[in-house]
């Protein structure tokens, strides 16, 4: 489970060693609340549900940090985008990893949250990605679009 | 609304992200090493085996010869007696200040067989069982849990 938490959290843009961080406060708060949590099956959810709210009150109190110069270059260079990263790619992937690259954040977000949930919880997803309910379905389709837009045109470069 | 094209970029994706960001490679073990190492008395409670009939000298008393002895307690500050004999195991729950009668009792063994009983008003059970392998008790009273370590018969 705690691979897929990894990358429910780290789609909110965190740094690696923050992203451990609120793994950590997931497995945590799981210790002490699952005694309340009835059906075992709804255990996984309620894993990805909570590190999704961990993750983005996380990024909240990060904004609030107001982090200084070095920090904010830091944020704006995010390692994913580094050539060691492309490098363990093959051909295929390494050519989605471009055209999701080219995507905004949102859309990065909401489609890793999504490739990793079996099956979201768009009520959950639309009050952590502030976005209306009703627009998430949507959204995910018009990323997905965006996306193949992308590789489309990388095809044919 | 999902279509199998949808579903297919997504497959690529989730691959994709997992091969290019994985998990630090000790990331696991380092959740597990913080959950244990979290307070758990609280949450789950451990029934600790402080004696056992077959860790003492053989009984002096004929009789008891053939029964196998247990005393669990637990960090609340109960404890569980516990006796196997004959096709039974009885006990008693100790110095526990709660209603005796919404407290459970569940013995299991290994190859999967579990028997469940309720206490009497003073706390004493027992259950119609001739476990084998090893076993353990479960007590589950208020909103807690507490399990003992596998005993072998």
């Amino acid at each position: 489970m705690t691979p897929v938490l990894w990358h429910v959290v780290r789609a909110y843009g965190h740094d690696r060693s923050s992203a451990e961080d609120v793994i950590q406060a997931t497995w945590l708060g799981f210790v002490r609340l699952h005694r309340t949590i009835a059906d075992p099956q709804a255990v996984a959810s309620w894993l990805i549900t909570s590190a999704r709210r961990g993750a983005a009150a996380h990024t909240k109190a990060a904004r609030r940090a107001a982090p200084v110069e070095d920090e904010a270059l830091a944020a704006a260079l995010p390692d994913e985008e580094s050539a060691e990263t492309v490098a363990v790619l093959d051909d295929e992937a390494a050519r989605l990893w471009g055209a999701v690259a080219t995507l905004d954040d949102r859309c990065r977000r909401l489609l890793r949250v999504i490739a990793f949930m079996d099956r979201p919880d768009y009520h959950a997803l639309s009050q952590d990605l502030d976005m209306p309910v009703g627009s998430i379905g949507p959204t995910r389709a018009r990323c997905l679009a965006k996306l193949r837009t992308a590789l489309t045109r990388g095809g044919e470069r | 609304m999902t279509t199998d094209d949808d579903t297919q970029l997504l497959d690529a994706l989730r691959d994709m992200w997992r091969r290019a960001d994985p998990p630090p490679p000790g990331l696991t073990a380092t959740m597990i090493a913080a959950v244990v190492s979290a307070d758990l008395d609280q949450e789950w409670e451990l029934l600790v085996l402080v004696r056992d009939s077959a860790q003492e000298p053989a009984a002096q008393v004929r009789g008891l010869a053939t029964a196998r002895m247990l005393y669990f307690t637990a960090a609340e500050g109960w404890s569980l007696d516990a006796e196997i004999d004959g096709g039974q195991v009885r006990g008693q729950l100790l110095d526990f200040d709660g209603d005796m009668g919404s407290v459970e009792v569940t013995v299991e063994t290994t190859d999967g067989q579990s028997w469940t009983t309720s206490l009497d008003e003073v706390g004493f059970f027992a259950i119609e069982a001739e476990p084998t392998g090893s076993l353990r008790f479960t007590v589950r009273l208020g909103g807690s849990v507490s399990s003992s370590v596998w005993v072998a018969l």
